[in-house]
């Protein structure tokens, strides 16, 4: 069952033929039961993907839409230059190795923090040298100004990320949790340990680089990379 | 006015004053429309992406929908408007990812998986688990064909194929399908 007419059944099938062919394969089908079979079942296929019927997905998928619409949308809108932006995400390899570098930031700094917990200023200085001009009161001063940054960028990036793909939100927020893991061990450490250098260094480079996470994702959202 | 008529209208009218009311800005409205086009938005992401994409690209429709309601003029149903959306963002995405144009097929031989199971029963594919079997290529075109019913020569634009692949992809699409129809 392949001779010259069986790829053009489909066509038959669908009145695509013109008028020779078709009375061509017609005569053609009257004398061969191979091809007179494969077209009914052509013709059955047709008719079962007529009869497909829809499915809702499995889970609601409700919550996480309405979590992302931006009520500017009708600012926006007004706005016809922001019509066209394109949108952007990351690349999946971008995204895994921004999760690794992340996963492995958290882990090691905290290790190294936790062992920081005993007297030992030295070894901590030793990890990693703090800034010339960096006393514990200027890590206060720095910590305060810090929080109100990442509450605005939060705060833009709700608004903005509609622009996002799904996939590029859902890592993002994969990302944004390990950080906000690692802030909050460095936190607790912190507690334990107030006048430690190296904690209150490592609680700074981890708020920069949520700072740095949410201006990036902010870029992004905002056509800007 | 026959009862299923009468029905008809009043989900239209229905349907009509939410779209306006989600178009001026208000979430409630649209999640009602959420809820009346979802399984028609997911079933055609689903057929025509991989399964486990579905979620995202349906929460991507919904979201663009949102965000260029104000552009729907009514010259259509709202259904028939959210369903073209659905189909431009998954073509959009096929396109970013790389995969449009490299999993169209010239031969039969991707469609040997498909077709294959045949002899061996308790491996039998139904109908739907064969269609999400085929390449993506041949995938698009017979559900565009098919079950969403648009021509080839509009297929072929929104792919970027002439027609005369969309016409060949169908019919090795039907070809694996009909190996695989209810029995």
């Amino acid at each position: 069952m392949n001779d010259q007419w069986t790829n053009r059944l489909s066509e038959y099938l669908d009145g695509e033929l013109d008028n020779e062919e078709r009375v061509a394969l017609e005569a053609h089908l009257a004398t061969c039961g191979s091809c007179y079979a494969t077209l009914a079942e052509l013709r059955q296929v047709v008719a079962r993907a007529q009869s497909l019927a829809d499915s809702s997905p499995s889970t609601d998928l409700w919550p996480d839409i309405r979590a992302r619409l931006t009520p500017s949308r009708r600012a926006a809108v007004d706005r016809p230059d922001r019509l066209v932006r394109r949108r952007f995400s990351l690349t999946v390899g971008q995204l895994l190795a921004a999760s690794i570098v992340l996963a492995l930031l958290s882990a090691g700094g905290m290790w190294i923090g936790l062992r920081s917990t005993k007297p030992t200023v030295t070894a901590n200085q030793n990890v990693t040298s703090p800034p010339p001009d960096y006393t514990l009161a200027s890590a206060g001063r720095w910590r305060t100004s810090t929080d109100a940054a990442v509450t605005e960028l939060e705060e833009a990036l709700a608004r903005n990320q509609g622009q996002l793909d799904t996939a590029t939100v859902r890592v993002l927020r994969q990302n944004l949790a390990v950080i906000d893991r690692a802030i909050a061990q460095a936190q607790r450490a912190l507690k334990r340990d107030p006048g430690s250098n190296y904690l209150n260094l490592h609680l700074a480079n981890t708020m920069r680089q949520k700072i740095e996470l949410l201006r990036r994702a902010n870029a992004l959202a905002a056509g800007q990379s | 006015m026959p009862r299923q008529v009468l029905e008809d209208t009043l989900t239209a009218d229905s349907i009509a004053a939410d779209t306006a009311l989600a178009a001026s800005g208000d979430p409630s409205a649209f999640e009602r429309l959420y809820r009346s086009h979802v399984a028609r938005v997911h079933t055609l992401v689903r057929r025509m992406l991989d399964a486990d994409e579905a979620d995202d690209v349906t929460q991507d429709v919904f979201i663009r929908a949102w965000q260029k309601l104000s552009t729907f003029r009514g010259e259509s149903a709202f259904g028939t408007w959210l369903h073209r959306l659905a189909v431009n963002v998954v073509l959009a995405r096929r396109k970013r990812v790389g995969v449009e144009r490299g999993r169209f097929l010239t031969e039969d031989g991707p469609l040997d998986g498909v077709t294959g199971r045949r002899e061996t029963p308790e491996l039998s594919l139904d109908f739907e688990e064969a269609l999400a079997r085929l390449p993506a290529g041949a995938r698009q075109v017979f559900v565009l064909h098919d079950v969403e019913g648009y021509r080839h020569d509009e297929i072929a634009r929104m792919l970027g194929v002439v027609p005369g692949t969309s016409k060949s992809q169908l019919h090795h699409a039907r070809m694996a399908l009909r190996r695989h129809l209810d029995r």
